[in-house]
């Protein structure tokens, strides 16, 4: 049994000196747990998969950082499409947005790394070795001898084993497995920077699961911050029927009677004194030794709550041993604990379902404006502009990038220019190899009389296996005509 | 949202003096971890401090870099001088690869002044480039000078540093290289210069 009840005035797992209350929090077992279960290694194996299969020519997902291209799920993005994280950002946000407003903290307790790894990895490996809770703290309390040496060598072993694993496979991600091979099989000295990056990476999951873990969520995490902002009072949220559970009953684990509670608010004070009408909750602290961050449920919506579901199963394993109704510890909103029905439209909802709506569809006309091809077309370093002995002439240096496996032919044109335009430059065809990138120039020359001031126009460039055009507007720039016309010199010279 | 504390806070803790609206502030020990990070960052700012700009341990940023973009360019030079000169040139335009790669070059960047036959605008008035199919050279017709001339670009007459695109120096060899295959080694060199600005 661990020491204190937990307070809402201070953090469980920080004791009143700043040093760590290190928890073992039990095991549940019931449906929730198994759910959970079952979405983690669900999860998990998407997040080792998705580097092994091929979509295309290419890993499902492969952030090419040194070659500048994103391959995801069969799509292939470039460097030049970076404006494009900006709806992937922002979409994420308003979905975390409407998901917590409806569900709660859904993400925490379901989805997020570190409660997947945390919970059905690492803690699993501690069960393994080290046995249950109770167990886990005698092994804490014990003398340091030769079998708690062990047993702590060899949870330390797998926990940094494992980290190692999950720190490749985020390598994976970005140089692909053939590479990851590679470099697995050559000496470290051939690539300090990305093994030092693994090794690094390695050593900060290790330190977070094996020892930062709840911490990260309490004090570090600002989604769990933002959750007073986030949730209102028909949002979704695990918590505890005080209605039905108080007041509680003395009960058989020899619990303290309920005036020895400290600050539960849901002890209504009428209730303490009358003994006549008993609650279901039986005061047995099941659901506080199975809560990974360490709280009482019991005491209301709290910070810490990760929206986990262990204290259900927890609490409905119990209620059924007792011959009780299950739920009294549930998925309800706080609307729904204090008896009234939870509204699932309101402003709130709507506003957010309506910005996810809005960001989604203006989203999925970004992506689809993305063309296999990247066009850029700027003025040549050097001057902006030559005067040859008969014409004005610019020069424009365009940049071709071919984001596609295949070749790809491309023309240039130039469009919307004054007649008497010479052009060089545009005559061929252009053909771009595979993922390669291309320079090309392109003069435009204007015969001086037919210069009459600076003009707009267009670089054309459209793909003869896309059908596609990319046009980049451009300027042609020159001196004032004037001072190009021989009399002009001629009136001013006498003067 | 959260729940207010039904009593008053137990008589142990210890209450900040101030009151907002209201809301009192316990005075809680802050986790020992954070406050090892938060001396820990204090310490290493002073050690960095010291370490970086008062002690000379190590050179400043400034004089780093310019160190490290100097070995760079010793390097680059002594790969260069080593490889670069004549002979070695004339013989980079008779090796079938480098020609090839040289050609693409060409083609995307220097033909749209120097016409696809290097015959410049003795091909077509349109083209602007200078005739380098022909023996007369206006900046010297030996092969490094050519190589020089492409690096380094003459502006007066519109030829910009390497064709105005950022190639790389083996781009602009091959180019040259390119060009040279179209000469013979020994051939009457003529030079024009450039009339004076």
């Amino acid at each position: 049994m661990s020491a204190a009840r937990p307070s809402l005035d201070s953090v469980t797992t920080i004791n009143a000196d700043g040093s760590r209350n290190f928890l073992h929090p039990a095991d549940t077992r019931g449906r929730w747990t198994l759910a959970r279960r079952v979405v983690a290694w669900f999860l998990i194996a998407v997040y080792v998969l998705l580097p092994w299969i091929p979509v295309g020519a290419h890993p499902a997902v492969f952030l090419d950082v040194a070659g500048r291209r994103f391959h995801l799920l069969g799509w292939t993005l470039s460097l030049q499409e970076t404006w494009l994280l900006f709806f992937a950002l922002t979409g994420a946000g308003f979905a975390l947005f409407f998901i917590t407003a409806l569900l709660g903290r859904v993400w925490c307790g379901w989805a997020c790394p570190q409660t997947v790894f945390l919970e059905h990895v690492y803690r699993r490996i501690e069960v393994l070795l080290e046995g249950d809770a109770p167990a886990r703290r005698r092994l804490d309390a014990a003398p340091w001898d030769a079998a708690k040496t062990a047993r702590r060598v060899a949870k330390h072993a797998l926990y940094f084993l494992v980290s190692a694993l999950v720190a490749h496979v985020l390598l994976a991600y970005f140089v692909s497995l053939p590479r990851l091979y590679a470099m697995i099989t050559t000496a470290p000295t051939a690539h300090w920077g990305t093994f030092l990056f693994v090794f690094v990476t390695s050593g900060l999951l290790y330190f977070n699961f094996a020892w930062f873990r709840e911490q990260l969520c309490i004090v570090v995490c600002p989604y769990g911050r933002l959750q007073s902002a986030l949730i209102d009072d028909h949002s979704l949220v695990v918590g505890y029927d005080a209605k039905r559970g108080e007041p509680r009953r003395q009960g058989r684990a020899g619990a303290p009677p309920p005036s020895a509670i400290g600050s539960g608010r849901a002890v209504p004070s009428e209730a303490t004194a009358a003994v006549a009408k008993e609650g279901d909750c039986v005061d047995c602290l099941r659901c506080v030794h199975v809560c990974p961050t360490g709280i009482d449920i019991r005491q209301g919506l709290q910070m810490e709550c990760l929206a986990c579901t262990a204290c259900i199963d927890a609490c409905d394993d119990v209620m059924t041993r007792l011959r009780r109704p299950t739920g009294l510890i549930r998925y309800d909103s706080l609307a729904g604990f204090a008896g009234g029905r939870t509204k699932w439209v309101r402003p709130r909802t709507m506003l957010y379902a309506a910005l996810l709506v809005v960001g989604a569809a203006v989203a999925l006309l970004a992506f689809a404006s993305v063309k296999p091809t990247a066009f850029d077309a700027m003025r040549m370093p050097g001057g902006a502009y030559f005067l040859d002995t008969d014409a004005v002439r610019n020069q424009m240096l365009v940049r071709l990038t071919n984001k596609t496996d295949a070749v790809r032919r491309v023309a240039l044109s130039v469009e919307g220019a004054p007649a008497g335009l010479l052009l060089s430059g545009t005559d061929d065809t252009i053909e771009l190899a595979p993922l390669a990138e291309s320079l090309h120039t392109v003069v435009l020359r204007m015969p001086k009389p037919r210069f009459a001031g600076k003009f707009r126009y267009r670089i054309v460039a459209r793909d003869l296996d896309g059908g596609y055009e990319l046009v980049k507007p451009a300027e042609f720039i020159g001196p004032d005509p004037k001072l190009l016309q021989e009399d002009y010199w001629r009136e001013k010279s006498p003067r | 949202m959260s729940p207010e504390p039904s009593g008053q806070p137990p008589h142990e803790d210890n209450l900040r003096p101030h009151t907002y609206d209201g809301i009192q502030e316990y005075d809680k020990r802050l986790p020992n971890w954070w406050l090892l990070t938060l001396y820990g960052a204090i310490a290493f700012a002073v050690a960095f401090w010291f370490v970086h700009y008062e002690a000379s341990v190590v050179l400043p940023d400034g004089e780093r870099v310019t160190q490290e973009l100097n070995r760079v360019e010793a390097v680059k030079l002594a790969a260069m001088v080593d490889k670069l000169n004549d002979p070695y040139l004339w013989q980079a335009s008779r090796n079938s690869a480098i020609v090839a790669n040289g050609a693409a070059t060409y083609k995307s960047v220097c033909q749209a002044c120097h016409a696809p036959s290097l015959r410049g605008k003795a091909e077509d008035p349109k083209y602007i480039g200078a005739n380098l199919a022909d023996n007369a050279w206006l900046h010297g017709g030996q092969p490094t000078e050519i190589f020089k001339l492409v690096r380094e670009g003459y502006l007066p007459r519109g030829m910009p540093p390497r064709g105005g695109q950022p190639l790389s120096d083996t781009a602009v060899l091959e180019a040259v290289a390119f060009v040279l295959s179209h000469h013979r080694e020994g051939e009457p060199i003529v030079v024009e210069p450039p009339p004076a600005q």
